[in-house]
């Protein structure tokens, strides 16, 4: 017994050592990781050249512009309906075909529904292909193929829609409960009757309130599409801006604000509803 | 009815899970299968309904070999079978209607099914089924809104949509309370004793077993151990089928 407890005492200053030196490697790195964010941080400050002076030198500058810009020029408000109901339209469309398209890809491109896995691989290349470019280019490349006008607008937002909604749209098909396809797949239906009575039910409501946010967000996109000539309210805005028309391009950001928040509204009230 | 000979399976990681398993279950007959986890208990029922593909042996449902078949075939072969797991895996977002009427999918062919729409007979037939499993007056909520006793008895009204030779049950009652796992089985003795079906059934609960089976199978090792009337496997020591294999 005696000999036991002397050990024990023995060994703990040994213990303490040991916890010790682990105390301060794990100061160390946390230092190490500290400075490393800092550094991070610091090098963006720089490449990014901010100069917080210059909100006090350009002071005047946007006094100047808000005194120009103020009281915005009700009297456009009617030549500005048809370019608000543009850009809804652009929205509107480019998420529709957006879905269309992107259903299909979604469902070659989620692992446990794909009929073949070399489809697999091309299905998330297309997907991942349309989102790594940016809509304002896809209206770029466009606008070159098809003229100015909202078209090339409505295409730009289909495609980026592609990418957003297809890899969205195979993950909640790949997070499906699989149980219901093993157990119709056992009563003798068919691949495609297992696809609409088992897959399609589970992950419709799922895949329309993805839908309904991507609208929101598309028509975000399709007000500033309009600055590369794709038509609708971001056309407006550039015109205005370029003819010094400061009054039209507050009266333009007002109905900007009433058009995003009222499409955030209704998705979020239609997306409550489904789900 | 169902009928198993030499039924081996061996996974590609070399594991034996299944050895020459041989055995029948006649029309009317409530056959239940005890062993340990891993004793191959599930990938005997998952052989037989070719969930996986079996490695050596034959399975006759009906007298069609279900080893054999493909495609089409192995469709058309299948709805003699019906199976219903531990969760009830219906479709959540669907009445219990609905998910009943499923069931009879391997029979309905045509362009409507295929594109999601069940036809009316099959919906009237479905209430049928329902009343057969106490759940009539629950035709027409969502399947995910049912408890675990009513998403199994609703799984088993699919089943019977199926209009099957053959049920197989794998763990049905492992997620119940007591009260309605005995509910699922007597339901399960029912089909059998009234309907004829011969039903294969998974269990943990040896008590169970004795009460309800005709004949008990125990499986240890992938090996069936037994296979005898439950009267008299009620009078073996059946612990010897729970305790670690040898090593």
């Amino acid at each position: 017994m005696k000999s036991q407890a002397i050990a024990a005492e023995r060994a703990v200053p040994a213990e303490i050592g040991a916890d010790s030196r682990k105390r301060a490697l794990k100061f160390l790195l946390t230092l190490a990781i500290t400075v490393a964010l800092f550094g991070i941080v610091a090098q963006a400050l720089v490449v990014v050249q901010v100069r917080p002076q210059e909100f006090i030198t350009g002071f005047h500058g946007m006094a100047d512009f808000l005194r120009r810009a103020n009281p915005p020029d009700f009297s456009q408000l009617g030549l500005m309906l048809w370019p608000a109901l543009e850009t809804i339209d652009i929205a509107l469309f480019g998420t529709l075909a957006g879905i269309m398209m992107a259903l299909p890809l979604a469902v070659l491109g989620a692992r446990n529904v794909t009929p073949a896995l070399p489809l697999y691989y091309v299905a998330r290349g297309i997907i991942a292909y349309c989102r790594s470019v940016p809509d304002l280019v896809w209206a770029l490349l466009f606008v070159t193929a098809v003229g100015l006008g909202p078209f090339p607008g409505g295409c730009a937002v289909a495609v980026h829609s592609i990418g957003m909604l297809g890899r969205l749209f195979s993950e909640v098909i790949e997070d499906m409960d699989m149980g219901p396809v093993e157990a119709l797949t056992l009563t003798g239906a068919s691949r495609l009757q297992v696809f609409t009575h088992a897959v399609v039910p589970s992950v419709a409501p799922s895949l329309l309130g993805i839908g309904l946010y991507r609208f929101d967000e598309n028509l975000r996109s399709s007000l500033v599409l309009g600055f590369v000539g794709a038509g609708g309210l971001g056309f407006q805005l550039l015109t205005a801006m370029s003819l010094f028309q400061y009054r039209t391009v507050s009266l333009l950001l007002i109905v900007t604000f009433v058009l995003v928040m009222g499409a955030e509204r209704i998705s979020a009230a239609l997306r409550r509803r489904v789900l | 009815m169902l009928e198993v000979t030499n039924l081996s399976k061996r996974y590609p990681t070399g594991r034996v899970a299944l050895r020459r398993a041989n055995f029948r279950v006649e029309a009317g007959e409530l056959v239940i299968v005890l062993g340990s986890n891993g004793s191959g208990k599930s990938t005997l029922l998952r052989c037989i309904a070719r969930l996986i593909d079996p490695s050596e042996g034959e399975v006759r449902v009906a007298d069609h070999d279900m080893t054999r078949l493909k495609g089409r075939e192995l469709r058309r072969a299948r709805t003699a079978l019906a199976m219903i797991s531990q969760h009830g895996n219906l479709v959540k977002r669907r009445s219990v209607l609905a998910n009943v009427a499923c069931g009879a999918l391997g029979r309905i062919g045509g362009w409507r099914s295929r594109f999601g729409m069940l036809p009316a007979e099959e919906l009237e037939a479905a209430h049928r089924y329902l009343a057969e499993v106490s759940l009539q007056d629950f035709w027409a909520q969502r399947a995910g809104t049912l408890s675990g006793g009513q998403a199994q008895r609703c799984a088993i009204a699919r089943a019977l949509a199926q209009r099957p030779r053959v049920l197989l049950a794998d763990e049905p009652v492992a997620s119940l309370d007591p009260e309605a796992a005995e509910d699922i089985m007597k339901l399960l003795r029912r089909l059998a004793s009234e309907d004829k079906l011969a039903v294969v059934c998974v269990l943990h609960q040896p008590e169970l077993a004795f009460r309800y089976a005709d004949r008990v199978i125990g499986v240890k090792d992938g090996a069936i151990e037994f296979d005898l009337p439950a009267a008299e496997a009620q009078r073996l020591d059946i612990s010897s089928l729970y305790t670690a294999r040898a090593a």
